[in-house]
């Protein structure tokens, strides 16, 4: 065929051109890919982040903003030894059951489900002016979680997975039995069929599960109305989980439930991103910025280069054109010519490109440090469930004074470690490829509109 | 074939025109043999290019079969020249990374001539000018002769009614020269072609039936004194 085999001379008689062109535009396709697979990259450990501290299913939280004084109130030494098991919501305030009814019925609302996220504190206060025995324990806290059993899909296990034992049964809702989480289990050696002892009241261990890594998990689940008979909160909740119909309707739900309960500190997964520090952010911001603008920049200027390559390449070849605009070709067939030339310069290009991208990608991946994320989880409440842990001990420490051995992040912060990789995949490649032709089609239309321009009487002038 | 009437070409030249052209008259009849000779710079190469569609005049009429190319859009030109009129240029315009064959078929492309065809074209053309053996070589790999043969079998291969050459003979020794002079009279007599041929070159302005001569962009024919080919 005529066409291609003058397409195939040419680019081989300007073979430096060729290859610069699609080296150009291969640093540019290169570029896109391995900034996409990294911003996806990024999104993914977002969302990995934000999954583990907010629980899957979940796009909002509600929490009270105002916390109660509560917890195990003003202790006074005795001149004999006390005990204390209890179990309270020291950090939040809580709200009427009726509350998760009146979430629900909102427009936008998929479902909502009530629950209580509480301190389970085990102390004992030597007795006054004797010295503590040598059997003396600091204090204990440990977060328990209350579950709406009717709602398992929702709340504090809907991440979960259960490793041994058996999960809750609808009809489990007043009995003494509970979840473990996987780490706590391990730490105190517990087992399906373990007891452990919450507020004074056996309990009975009857699954084991494990959260996301650095999920700030509970180290207990019980079912919510024990929770509310142990934590004298009859009808309470701490924390209402809700899910929006859609994604999209996140932020309608958000300010339908700020109307709803003007008091209430309603949380989203995207605020709850906005409060991500560490180099997952930073990466997430340099992605973001300098990486997509260096793609976008990588790929201008080869486009650029290319153009100003094909204008002086149709400069250079006018007295060819002008010669075959006087055998009668048209200046369409000529400029499909040139352009059929630059879309070969840009499939090469873009072979080229995958290839550099690829490399990128497997370089970012192979090379990416662990990333961190650190979120405010106590007292911003920022965080989900696991957003009041923190401070129990603090309160009960200000009481009675010594270190307190806790479960939960002491800290108001919590930080999560993620394991990056930059993964690519066919669409970014079939848009980088798809990039490229369309770069050499807008070289080639500049050669194009050239040549549309070019009187052969005027080309064949420069011949001579 | 052609009537131009008072045909005129002006070219912008800084701020200043140029006037290539100054009224020019002329008739050049089917199958008749025109020479153009004249100084550098005196209109020649512009006549030429007036003739073959390749420039418009800036007043005057150029009637060609029947047709004003003063007047004709872009595309009915670009038509007219791929069907009826062929070109010879002294540097031969060949295009450097196709074959000989290659040139000569590029002059088809343009008439959506089916492949096979345009193979049967190409080899009797490049026959006619003596170089059916080479139609695989490239230009760079041919003799100046043998690459204004070339571009004359690319003219050719489309026949043409027009042939105009603009200084055909100019980059050749003399030798050379003869062979090609005497090849376009073959053919001219051959074909019946109307030729116009533009020359610095006595000699062959000679061989012509009419020698016009160009001198400050008007015309006055010196010769006539051929017969037309039987």
């Amino acid at each position: 065929m005529f066409f291609l085999t003058y397409l195939r001379r040419e680019l081989r008689r300007r073979m430096r051109q060729a290859v610069v062109t699609s080296t150009g535009l291969a640093v540019g396709v290169g570029l896109v890919i391995t900034v996409t697979a990294l911003s996806s990259g990024v999104r993914a450990a977002q969302g990995q982040v934000l999954g583990a501290l907010f629980g899957v299913g979940t796009d909002i939280t509600v929490t009270t903003a105002t916390a109660p004084a509560s917890g195990p109130g003003q202790i006074t030494p005795e001149p004999y030894a006390q005990h204390f098991d209890s179990l309270s919501s020291p950090t939040q305030g809580t709200m009427r059951g009726s509350a998760v009814a009146a979430v629900a019925r909102l427009r936008d609302v998929s479902a909502a489900a009530g629950g209580l996220t509480l301190t389970e504190i085990k102390s004992m206060v030597p007795a006054d002016n004797v010295p503590p025995p040598s059997s003396f324990q600091p204090p204990v806290q440990l977060g328990v979680a209350g579950v709406d059993l009717g709602h398992g899909a929702l709340g504090p296990l809907a991440a979960a997975r259960l490793v041994s034992g058996r999960a809750f049964a609808t009809g489990q809702a007043d009995a003494d039995v509970t979840l473990a989480d996987s780490a706590y289990a391990a730490a105190q050696r517990l087992k399906v069929g373990s007891a452990v002892t919450i507020a004074g009241t056996r309990f009975t261990v009857i699954g084991i599960v494990r959260q996301e890594p650095g999920s700030n998990a509970p180290q207990l689940y019980i079912p919510m109305a024990r929770a509310q008979a142990l934590a004298k909160l009859a009808g309470l909740v701490n924390i209402v989980y809700v899910q929006a119909a859609s994604a999209a309707d996140v932020a309608a739900v958000t300010s339908e439930i700020s109307r709803l309960l003007p008091s209430a500190r309603v949380t989203s997964s995207a605020s709850l991103a906005s409060a991500v520090a560490g180099s997952l952010k930073t990466t997430a911001q340099l992605a973001r910025s300098l990486g997509t603008w260096l793609a976008v920049l990588a790929l201008l200027a080869a486009v650029a280069v290319a153009s100003l390559l094909t204008l002086a390449a149709v400069a250079r070849r006018a007295p060819e054109f002008g010669t075959l605009k006087a055998l009668g070709w048209r200046s369409g067939r000529i400029t499909a010519q040139v352009v059929g030339e630059t879309i070969a310069m840009g499939i090469a290009g873009a072979a080229a490109g995958v290839a550099l991208g690829l490399a990128g990608a497997f370089a970012v991946s192979a090379a990416a440090p662990r990333l961190t994320a650190t979120v405010q989880t106590a007292d911003s409440g920022s965080g989900g469930f696991g957003g009041n842990l923190g401070a129990g001990g603090g309160v009960f420490h200000a009481i009675i004074g010594g270190p307190v051995q806790t479960f939960a992040n002491p800290n108001a912060t919590h930080t999560v470690a993620v394991l990056f990789t930059a993964p690519v995949t066919v669409g970014v490649i079939v848009l980088a490829v798809i990039l490229a032709i369309a770069g050499a089609l807008v070289a080639g239309s500049f050669g194009g509109w050239r040549i549309s321009r070019l009187r052969p009487a005027e080309a064949l002038t420069r011949v001579a | 074939m052609y009537a131009l009437t008072d045909v005129t070409k002006n070219y912008q030249k800084g701020r200043g025109t140029v006037t290539a052209l100054r009224g020019l008259n002329l008739v050049i009849d089917d199958g008749e043999w025109l020479a153009v000779q004249g100084r550098t710079g005196h209109g020649k190469s512009t006549l030429l290019q007036i003739l073959g569609g390749l420039d418009r005049p800036s007043s005057g009429i150029v009637m060609f079969a029947g047709h004003d190319l003063a007047q004709l859009r872009e595309a009915q030109v670009t038509r007219l020249r791929a069907e009826s009129i062929g070109f010879i240029f002294q540097t031969f315009n060949l295009v450097p990374t196709l074959s000989a064959a290659e040139n000569v078929e590029s002059a088809l492309i343009p008439l959506g001539t089916r492949a096979a065809q345009r193979r049967r074209r190409v080899t009797a053309a490049l026959e006619s000018v003596g170089l059916g053996d080479r139609a695989r070589h490239l230009p760079g790999e041919l003799s100046g002769g043998q690459q204004q043969r070339v571009a004359i079998a690319r003219a050719l291969v489309k026949e043409p009614r027009v042939l105009l050459a603009d200084e055909p003979t100019g980059n050749l020794d003399e030798d050379t020269r003869d062979e090609i002079t005497a090849l376009l009279e073959q053919l001219w007599r051959g074909l019946g072609l109307t030729l116009v041929l533009v020359t610095h070159d006595s000699a062959v302005a000679r061989r012509a039936q009419r020698v016009a001569i160009m001198h400050k962009g008007r015309l006055s024919i010196r010769q006539d004194t051929r017969p037309r080919p039987g």
